[in-house]
């Protein structure tokens, strides 16, 4: 019996391709920046919400995710809430935005348009 | 069919077909009107109007319809629509429509539609709904195991 075993390493991030294509699109006429910068912030009613920058050079803390060519940086405080999420980018005609399918969490809001009277 | 007054002078129908949006609701400019004045109406800020005229085809508006859910009791959904049943309320703007059904207009009345393009995300929504008690403030919220 082979004590030899393969250890799963993933990606911090992955990326889909919509997302890669959107990010790549975004970063064209903007050499100043080298990528973007995923961050979390307690906001919202479950606790959490993602924060997305551009991203000028890599933060000494940050997790760098390199994926066809696109550079996104992982915040060090983010970096244990995101770990293995997938970065999606969902576009209709009413509207556009970065999904973050995220095996983690517990609870999602997936509202953002709740409101009580 | 030109009306002439009793007098024989003709009603200035020349004024109304060279300016045709000056007598309408539409010809606040973006501009949210005194909430006094916009008790049932649904307001259109600057950039929703100018995202609609960029996306909405002839005969299309945007729908928004107010449905139970989310986190704190109600959710606004945005659809395209083509079709005006009887009891939708049309605001119109600059060209561009938008339709809220008689139920949903109850809960978002003298609220205004805003349209937000950020780097996360670009999108449709509600900004201050005087019904609305406190919002979720959220769209992308979440919580760790």
């Amino acid at each position: 019996v082979s004590k030899r075993r393969l250890l799963p390493t993933r990606a911090a991030l992955t990326l889909t391709p919509s997302a890669v294509y959107k990010i790549r699109h975004m970063l064209q006429n903007k050499p100043e920046y080298i990528g973007l910068r995923v961050g979390v912030r307690t906001r919202g009613c479950n606790g959490l919400t993602y924060t997305l920058d551009y991203a000028k050079n890599k933060g000494t803390a940050d997790e760098e995710v390199l994926q066809d060519g696109v550079r996104v940086f992982i915040e060090k405080k983010a970096q244990l809430t995101l770990l293995g999420t997938e970065m999606d980018y969902v576009e209709s005609k009413l509207s556009s935005e970065f999904v973050f399918n995220n095996p983690n969490i517990k609870g999602t809001c997936g509202c953002g348009e709740s409101f009580n009277i | 069919g030109q009306t002439v007054l009793p007098g024989g002078t003709h009603y200035p129908q020349q004024l109304l077909s060279s300016k045709p949006l000056r007598w309408s609701s539409s010809s606040v400019q973006g501009k949210p009107v005194d909430i006094n004045t916009s008790q049932d109406k649904v307001l259109l800020s600057e950039t929703c109007v100018k995202r609609l005229r960029e996306i909405m085809e002839k005969g299309e508006y945007l729908r928004v319809q107010v449905e139970g859910g989310g986190c704190s009791g109600f959710q606004y959904k945005f659809f395209v629509e083509n079709t005006i049943s009887e009891d939708d309320r049309v605001f119109e703007q600059d060209g561009v429509g938008v339709v809220v059904d008689q139920d949903s207009l109850e809960f978002v009345k003298g609220s205004m539609l805003d349209y937000t393009e950020e780097l996360i995300r670009s999108s449709f929504h509600i900004a201050r709904n005087p019904q609305a008690e406190h919002g979720c403030s959220c769209g992308t919220s979440f919580s760790i195991k």
